[in-house]
């Protein structure tokens, strides 16, 4: 059975990991004031904060047109798809997912004879992408759809996101903060811990300094029981280095690192890093 | 015992007194709150710290105060009904340590007293050796050279009184002896009492109160007026910070987060169905649909995905007018932003009051400052229970907070070592699930608050906040009310002091070199960042002026400045 996974750019999976295991990778689009850039694909990580540092403006995004689903299903369907998993970012953080769905119910009546499994994830970025790769390497070996998507959902409900940002201003400006609004008002500065629950982001703690925070997100992570795989998801090289260094004192597993992409990033803001935790079965 | 010679007959109670009921134990009573309310300023004169906090005149005097207010038109006869109902007022109205040891004391009396209507010698020395007993299970630590060590020597001389057959009069005497011999003691059990040359003032306290029901019973008294302290009437103000929920969120708005666009349009046509062009466009899929007019013409609105789908299907119908298309996600946003900024400007106080951190588990902090409260708030603390100049709330007003916050399971943030014991007595006053966090200061509180965990249950909070409060160095500095000799240091009555974590450490006349030695004292290398609050008589540019010369001294330091409005202390520090 040929099952193709689609995804959008707010998976932050790396452009050529994505063509190696073919997944289709539809772009969110990020917007400085009129310039619009295609996520991922005509702005990059690097690019990106090196924009919002010289910007005037700040960022905005926008879902991916239902127009740009029907394509991709459209193509995937052509090129000889038996069924379509397309695994998109918390629908109560943008309407990709709706548009995802949008975008199938558009397509012509012969097409829609494909199985096309839409999810909403209720997660982000390495958090659902982790179990996206793997998803895409089960379609690679011959796994039916029913099957790819259990384990899909069983991995995300194992995934665990813990994230600490600078300052909440990007996430509040981007209509983005959650229930983690309580956080703001107070008079005392402080390197949020976030996290995401039911599809939003929460507040977790409130340490005072960065190194705080992440000697914090490393303990709790330690009080997490067997871990399956830890992912560090960073703004850049420094900030993931830190965390990475912190987070050896209660793990001595392989950690590997991921670049979080513009439109994430227009809603965390610079020196942002986080850990994806998949705790075993 | 004075010998009553025939030439200066003075008008006197009888010498011997066999029992007392109830109205004698009121009188008694009243008579000793009023006696050591007179002796207030004496008593907190010996208080060692050069601070005015927690002052143990006050404090006790408070406490007496309430338990009087009880009785004070009481016409009950039993003993031990007026007893419990001393115990009761003084429970509820106990403030700092001493205030909470003698509601303590009076509680184990009443015990002692229980369903006894009258009473005599033996039972007195029953009673009191319950109170000495449940004196010391009040505190965790006992130290000898304080309150305890008196109830308790008084305890002893009561008993060899009993022993000995005296009546009440007699046993009084011999209690009050005891009492005064165990005070001027106490600086030989207390080195901190020998050097700074006083007497322990709870202690003094206790003894006061003993010998005003001396003197009750030997009519050395004056009229027995219900004297109630002016002022010690507090009225609870807890009304700022009650109830969160209660205040109406001024000024923000819920954005659902909508995507798609919003179709307005109006359509002209003949025959128009209202109802089936209402159907169908919902059909289609349109959300908030309205469609109102009569069968020539017609407002629609509606929000889709498809716009296109449904201004084809207005066309097929008639013509489309004022057609009006917009995208709802940017308006949600910048509508978002706009109420936003509105709402930061103007109901700020209000809007975080009602912005409860959790929705099972409430917090309540003692706080001392405008500014202070400002940041509990921010913070997200359920209740503020305003600690007056020296944080000395009764356990009645922190009960008060405890009932007005929704949740049933509230953390308790004394933030001041004087507090903590009343703190301890809400438990058995509610039914509500309490925890005391042992903060000792205002910045330990913040840290606990800080440390708590929005994912967490509550046991692990409550550890969580103990273990944030534990984290941090607190520093003041004040002004000395008093000269005195403490921990080593020579201290002159209007010194500047400093004070780590409670002890003082430091004391000068130049306010900066102060601040330089008790941070230095701190060991400021192994902090990362320093938080300094001014106090109510310090300027922003001022405390501005302390953090540039305390980072030339640190470079290292993040310094933060908030303005705490505390009074008295001029600067509070946490380094963390």
């Amino acid at each position: 059975m040929a099952v193709r996974i689609v995804t959008d750019s707010t998976a932050d999976i790396p452009l050529e990991r994505a063509q190696a295991l073919d997944i289709t990778v539809v772009p969110l689009t990020v917007f400085f004031g009129d310039e619009a850039y295609l996520d991922g694909v005509e702005l990059d990580n690097p690019g990106f904060y090196r924009k919002l540092q010289a910007s005037k403006v700040s960022p905005r995004t926008s879902q991916p047109p239902p127009g740009s689903f029907q394509e991709a299903f459209t193509r995937l369907i052509k090129e000889g798809a038996d069924a379509i998993l397309s695994v998109h970012l918390s629908a109560k953080l943008s309407g990709t997912y709706q548009s995802a769905c949008t975008g199938r119910d558009s397509l012509p009546e012969e097409l829609k004879k494909i199985p096309i499994d839409i999810v909403d994830s209720q997660s982000v970025s390495l958090g659902m992408s982790a179990a996206i790769m793997r998803a895409a390497e089960e379609a690679r070996q011959g796994l039916g759809l029913e099957e790819i998507k259990a384990h899909l959902l069983d991995q995300i409900s194992r995934s665990h996101i813990l994230f600490a940002l600078d300052t909440l201003e990007y996430l509040k400006r981007g209509g983005r903060i959650g229930t983690a609004s309580a956080l703001l008002g107070g008079m005392l500065s402080f390197k949020p811990i976030l996290s995401l629950k039911d599809g939003q982001v929460v507040a977790v703690e409130r340490p005072r300094t960065r190194s705080k925070a992440f000697e914090r997100i490393a303990q709790l992570v330690g009080s997490m029981g067997a871990l399956e795989e830890v992912i560090i998801v960073e703004s850049d090289d420094e900030v993931g280095q830190q965390l990475a260094r912190i987070l050896r004192t209660t793990y001595q597993g392989v950690i590997s690192s991921y670049k979080l992409g513009a439109v994430i990033g227009t809603y965390t803001g610079p020196n942002t890093a986080g850990v994806v935790v998949i705790t075993a079965k | 015992m004075q010998e009553q010679s025939p030439r200066s007959i003075r008008l006197h109670r009888p010498r011997h007194i066999s029992v007392f009921d109830g109205q004698d134990l009121k009188k008694a009573l009243l008579v000793a709150a009023a006696w050591l309310e007179e002796h207030r300023e004496v008593i907190n004169a010996l208080n060692v710290f050069p601070v005015p906090d927690g002052d143990t005149g006050s404090n006790m005097s408070a406490t007496m105060q309430s338990a009087i207010r009880q009785i004070a038109d009481s016409e009950e006869t039993s003993a031990g009904v007026i007893a419990s109902k001393l115990a009761h007022g003084a429970l509820l109205g106990a403030r700092g340590n001493s205030g909470v040891i003698l509601s303590q004391t009076l509680r184990g009396l009443a015990q002692g007293l229980d369903k006894k209507d009258t009473f005599s010698a033996p039972d007195l020395a029953a009673a009191l050796q319950e109170a000495s007993r449940l004196a010391y299970r009040a505190v965790i630590k006992p130290v000898e050279g304080t309150i305890l060590t008196v109830v308790r020597q008084s305890a002893e001389a009561a008993q060899r009184s009993a022993e000995r057959g005296d009546d009440l009069v007699g046993m009084l005497q011999e209690v009050v002896t005891a009492a005064r011999q165990s005070v001027a003691n106490t600086p030989e059990l207390l080195p901190t009492l020998k050097q700074a040359g006083v007497v322990d003032s709870g202690g003094q306290g206790f003894c006061t109160i003993l010998e005003g029901v001396w003197r009750y019973v030997r009519g050395e008294t004056g009229a027995l007026d219900t004297m109630v302290a002016a002022g010690s009437n507090n009225a609870t103000a807890i009304a700022q910070s009650t109830a969160p929920g209660t205040q109406p969120k001024k000024g923000r708005v819920t954005i659902e987060e909508e995507f798609g666009y919003e179709v307005v349009f109006l359509l002209r046509g003949e025959r128009l169905d209202v109802e089936r062009i209402r159907q169908t466009i919902i059909d289609m899929g349109g959300v908030s649909t309205v469609v109102a007019g009569d069968e020539k013409m017609l407002k629609v609105h509606t929000h889709t995905q498809t716009p296109g789908k449904i201004l084809d299907y207005g066309v097929s119908l008639g013509s489309l007018l004022d057609i009006n298309i917009e995208n709802l996600q940017e308006q949600s946003l910048t509508y978002a932003a706009a109420s936003e900024a509105e709402h930061t400007a103007g109901s700020a106080e209000e809007e975080r009051q009602s912005s409860a951190l959790h929705a099972e588990i409430a917090t309540v902090a003692v706080v001392a400052g405008a500014g202070f409260e400002k940041v509990f708030r921010g913070l997200g603390v359920s209740a503020i229970i305003p600690g007056g100049q020296t944080m000395n709330p009764s356990t009645e007003e922190i009960l008060a907070a405890v009932d007005t916050v929704d949740a049933d399971k509230v953390i308790i943030l004394p933030n001041n070592g004087n507090v903590i014991l009343s703190a301890q007595q809400v438990p058995h006053l509610t039914s509500k699930e309490i925890y005391i966090v042992p903060a000792d200061t205002m910045p330990q509180g913040i840290a606990a608050l800080l440390g708590f965990n929005f994912d967490a249950d509550f046991p692990t909070n409550c550890a969580a906040m103990t273990e944030a409060a534990k984290n941090i160095q607190t520093a003041e500095i004040t002004t000395a009310v008093r000269s005195v000799y403490i921990g080593g240091v020579r201290v002159r009555e209007g010194d500047f002091i400093g004070l780590i974590n409670g002890n003082l450490t430091v004391a000068g006349q130049n306010m900066e070199l102060v601040i330089q030695d008790t941070l230095q004292r701190m060991g400021m290398d192994r902090y990362e960042i320093v938080t300094l609050y001014y106090g109510e008589d310090v300027t922003l540019q001022q405390a501005g002026e302390t953090a540039k010369r305390i980072k030339r001294w640190h470079s290292h330091l993040e310094i933060e400045v908030v303005d705490g409005g505390q009074p008295y202390y001029a600067y509070i520090f946490s380094a963390e």
